[in-house]
């Protein structure tokens, strides 16, 4: 399964790369413009200069009588620097005549013909003069230009950079906005389950999300009615069932009562011994159809002590072993959780028959409510391995005892917890003890 | 004691009722909420055995009236429903204990017993007269030369006395403790009761107070 993700985080990275992303293009366009202004700029300034230059030259070129000599002349203008524009003046047979002081004495592999010409580091305009005998060609370094070109997309880029964590930001409070009905669709789901179906009752959300709202509403309101039935249907099974068993038993016993002792009251003791065994039959069945009904979550948060109290006091009212069970409760310990009391009261009776059953006859079975968060039954008895007890929870699957039982009462402790959002714990050697087990419904602390 | 029974099955009924009635207890037998409110408006009963689903109505609702109008007779409530909250309710409503069906009818006698002890204010379950001793949950009867054999009636009469030692029980009082055992009650019926329970229980533990009715003197 791959890791869930936020929405939110991703729309926030996309949209800012995107922003982002956009700006830098239209950062890109915007230095193409500039440099394509640029190079008329420099083109234009190249050629003035160079057509100016060329008439200074050529009064320079008639007044002087160095040209007539073999080798070339620098013009070096004392405290020159380092020249942005280089030159040559140069014959028709391409020999140098003058040239600038960082211009080398050697012809520029410029073809001599009027107009521009590129090469790898300069961008250099030619002109000609005195019909064609005089080529003026006037260099501009194409480094100057670049860095032009350079400083200015950098001009245009750095406030972008700067201004991507305010972008981000911005989106951030435009989404957190926009996305707000999502979290209140959110919250409203996730506080929805088994003990709250109540509809969402949102009213005024966003088109895109109005149809999901209704579905869900109309969902939530289906669930509820089909488990409202299969719970109405196991409460009035329960009456249904047990008022005949009721009427059944009642009737066999005032028959025992006015029998003769003889075969007659001895059948009539294996009826009543078996109407008591369709009894906790029927018993744990309508507990398993209750807990398959889903009863277990609660919506309110209630205190578990008091149920608790009067599960141990029925058992304890029957006497006889069941006279063994002892309810440790510290002064002042509440059990407060969102339970269903009826799911707990069916799950710690279980719990408590299962304990006086298999535990040994005559020691004590201890309900021991371990702080806010656990209840436990603790009895005596042989160690059990977790390979066993792990078993233990599967439906009519019985452990190796002679002991009278149906094998539901642990599966159905196990369906509860999990309702109650509790986990069923096994530990053997109970606590401090060398022997006996622990049984305990565990919420999470 | 004198026991309203208000149970609509008829199966479930006949046997709480006749087992009751083995147990010397007079019961009259309501079948809906409009007939136990009937009765309770003219029989001061000692103990109500109240099922809770009715067919004119809920058991819980006759309970509270019940108690609303001050009546505090000890309820013991009989129902199929067996959820702690039903439990819950039934005791916020008032009644005194809670027995779900399937019950055995022997818990529910010595259910009968421990409500009539509370409220009888008998702290111990065995009472002394004189040499003989009385275990009325148990229904034993004890003297100096073993058991003591009383029939259904003398039992009601002597529960009707023990459950106010010491106090003048009115003859209708005791009356209508028998009056549900099914038979008819002639006008000298307690008389001779009582005269049967001098010579089994020995003749100063029962004392006929002239013209008011008779006490049970306990040692």
């Amino acid at each position: 399964m791959s890791a869930s993700f936020s929405m939110t985080r991703r729309l926030m990275i996309w949209l800012t790369l995107g922003t982002a992303l956009f700006w830098l293009l239209s950062a890109g366009l915007g230095a193409m413009v500039m440099r394509e202004e640029f190079d008329e700029v420099f083109d234009s300034a190249l050629e003035e200069t160079t057509q100016r230059l060329m008439s200074l030259l050529i009064d320079q070129q008639f007044q002087s009588t160095a040209v007539s000599g073999a080798d070339p002349v620098e013009v070096s203008p004392p405290g020159a620097k380092r020249e942005y524009l280089t030159y040559q003046l140069r014959d028709q047979t391409g020999r140098v005549l003058l040239h600038s002081h960082d211009a080398p004495s050697e012809p520029f592999q410029v073809p001599l013909r009027q107009g521009y010409f590129d090469d790898e580091d300069h961008r250099t305009y030619t002109v000609a003069a005195l019909n064609d005998t005089l080529f003026l060609q006037v260099a501009d370094p194409l480094d100057h230009r670049r860095e032009a070109m350079l400083e200015g997309a950098r001009t245009l880029v750095l406030p972008i950079l700067g201004l991507i964590p305010a972008s981000v930001l911005v989106i951030w409070l435009i989404l957190s906005k926009a996305l707000r009905p999502i979290s209140l669709l959110q919250d409203e789901i996730s506080q929805r389950g088994g003990g709250n179906l109540r509809p969402l009752g949102l009213d005024e959300m966003p088109q895109e999300l109005a149809g999901i709202s209704t579905s869900v509403d109309t969902l939530l309101l289906r669930l509820g009615a089909a488990l409202q039935a299969e719970r109405d249907f196991a409460a009035h099974s329960a009456h249904e069932l047990r008022t005949p068993i009721a009427g059944a038993l009642a009737q066999t016993q005032r028959l025992l009562a006015e029998l003769p002792s003889g075969h007659l009251q001895a059948r009539a003791c294996q009826i009543e011994a078996s109407l008591k065994a369709i009894t906790r039959l029927s018993e744990k069945l309508l507990q398993l159809a209750r807990a398959d009904a889903g009863i277990g979550a609660a919506e309110t948060p209630v205190d578990l002590v008091p149920a608790l109290r009067l599960v141990v006091d029925e058992f304890v009212r029957l006497g006889g072993q069941n006279a063994r069970l002892k309810l440790e409760l510290p002064p002042g310990t509440r059990l407060i959780q969102a339970v269903d009391i009826d799911a707990f009261a069916i799950a710690l009776r279980n719990l408590i028959e299962n304990a006086l059953r298999h535990g040994p006859q005559n020691e004590a079975v201890v309900v021991r409510v371990e702080g806010p968060n656990g209840v436990a039954v603790i009895n005596c008895g042989p160690v059990v391995s977790d390979a066993i007890t792990a078993g233990w929870t599967t439906r009519f699957k019985r452990g190796a005892t002679s002991s009278p039982g149906s094998g539901l009462g642990l599966s159905i402790v196990s369906q509860l917890a999990s309702t109650m959002g509790a986990k069923l714990v096994f530990q053997s050697p109970a606590p401090d003890r060398s022997d006996g087990l622990r049984v305990a419904i565990e919420w999470p602390g | 004691m004198r026991v309203l029974l208000v149970e609509d099955d008829p199966t479930i009924g006949n046997a709480v009722r006749d087992h009751a009635a083995s147990q010397g207890h007079a019961v009259d037998w309501a079948t809906t909420i409009a007939q136990a409110d009937a009765f309770s408006d003219v029989v001061d009963s000692d103990l109500i055995l109240l099922d809770l689903q009715l067919p004119d109505g809920s058991g819980v609702a006759f309970l509270k009236r019940l108690r609303g109008r001050r009546n505090m007779t000890p309820v013991i409530v009989l129902t199929a429903r067996d959820q702690i909250s039903d439990r819950i309710e039934g005791l916020n409503a008032g009644a005194d204990d809670y027995l779900v069906k399937p019950f055995d009818l022997g818990e529910l006698a010595a259910r009968i017993h421990a409500v009539a002890r509370r409220y009888g204010q008998r702290t111990t379950p065995i009472i002394q007269l004189g040499d003989v001793e009385v275990e009325p949950a148990e229904r034993r009867l004890t003297g100096p030369h073993g058991a003591i054999d009383l029939s259904g009636r003398e039992w009601a009469v002597l529960d009707c006395l023990l459950r106010h030692p010491g106090t003048i029980v009115p003859k209708s009082r005791i009356e209508d403790a028998l009056y549900a055992l099914g038979s008819e009650v002639q006008s000298n019926t307690v008389e001779v009761y009582v005269s049967r329970l001098r010579k089994k229980l020995g003749s100063s533990h029962v004392v006929t107070v002239r013209g008011l009715g008779y006490r049970m003197d306990v040692a």
